[in-house]
């Protein structure tokens, strides 16, 4: 880490660590925001003025990967929160059509294997992809999704038996 | 994870990469309008502390300039009694100034002549 690369607030983060990583967490923002590609750059835009302000402030006690990661998904969850609150006010205000309302991107789901994944609860689905296709260990899923280690191990064993059950019956190859 | 999830977790991958084909944006310019973004936060927050401050700064100014309409003043409890007078509103009613008419007590001339048996 060179020491211009700090970061003023955050005294741990260096810019090119974060260029190292930014990647994952483009791919983890565009998981967070169904797919669009626009909103994942504003959530990684958003969650880069946070570090930089100090508002998320890392004393290395994770890795920095899995920080940012729970960065974006706190600001991904705060997003829709906003949104659901607005659709709700749009919803009781009888307004029956809105043009501004978010509709999110459907991913391109021609994968079969990835429509068995979607078709997992959101718990289930979050930590398969940390830790599946993200490399991160349970431990480090679970404080992204900010669930206790037992709790990740428990949506991972019932994701696992899931996916290998369906993709079986689908004929996807991934016998062990 | 154990290596009985290797297929699996290659299957997911391929899957995943074709699900994300969106392109990663150039980590410069996410930084550089990220940097421009705190910046203008910065901004902001000068703007209203420095508008809080001098609304206070107005405030205290305008309470210590502003002429009082009646100036305090410490008034001396003697010198208060000294100069105040009190006249009871039936005075007037007494036919001369500080005439008592209970000092004097009139008395009737006593008779010691008797006219038929009676005094007069």
């Amino acid at each position: 880490m060179r020491d211009s690369d700090v970061l003023d607030k955050n005294p741990h983060v260096s810019r090119s660590a974060l260029e190292a990583i930014h990647g994952q967490v483009f791919g983890w923002a565009l998981s967070r925001s169904d797919y669009d590609p626009a909103v994942a750059e504003d959530l990684v835009q958003q969650a880069y003025v946070e570090l930089l302000t100090g508002k998320a402030r890392f004393d290395n006690r994770s890795s920095l990967r899995t920080f940012v990661f729970s960065v974006v998904q706190n600001l991904a969850r705060s997003r829709y929160r906003r949104i659901a609150s607005r659709l709700r006010l749009v919803k009781a205000a009888g307004i029956s059509a809105v043009d501004d309302a978010v509709q999110p991107i459907e991913p391109n789901e021609n994968a079969a294997v990835w429509k068995v994944v979607q078709e997992l609860p959101q718990r289930q689905r979050d930590i398969v992809e940390l830790v599946f296709c993200r490399d991160m260990t349970i431990e480090a899923a679970a404080a992204v999704m900010g669930v206790t280690v037992g709790t990740g191990r428990a949506h991972y064993d019932r994701a696992k038996k899931t996916l290998k059950k369906k993709l079986t019956n689908i004929g996807a190859g991934i016998d062990d | 994870m154990t290596d009985s999830d290797t297929p699996l977790r290659v299957a997911l991958r391929e899957a995943q990469a074709g699900v994300e084909n969106a392109g990663v944006p150039q980590f410069d310019r996410v930084w550089a309008a990220a940097n421009a973004r705190t910046q203008s936060l910065r901004r902001k927050r000068r703007v209203v502390a420095g508008s809080v401050a001098a609304a206070a700064v107005a405030a205290i100014a305008f309470g210590l300039l502003m002429p009082r309409e009646v100036e305090l003043r410490f008034v001396d409890e003697d010198e208060l009694l000294g100069t105040t007078s009190w006249f009871a509103p039936s005075d007037g009613l007494l036919p001369e100034y500080q005439f008592d008419i209970y000092q004097e007590i009139p008395v009737l001339i006593e008779s010691t002549e008797t006219f038929g048996g009676a005094l007069l």
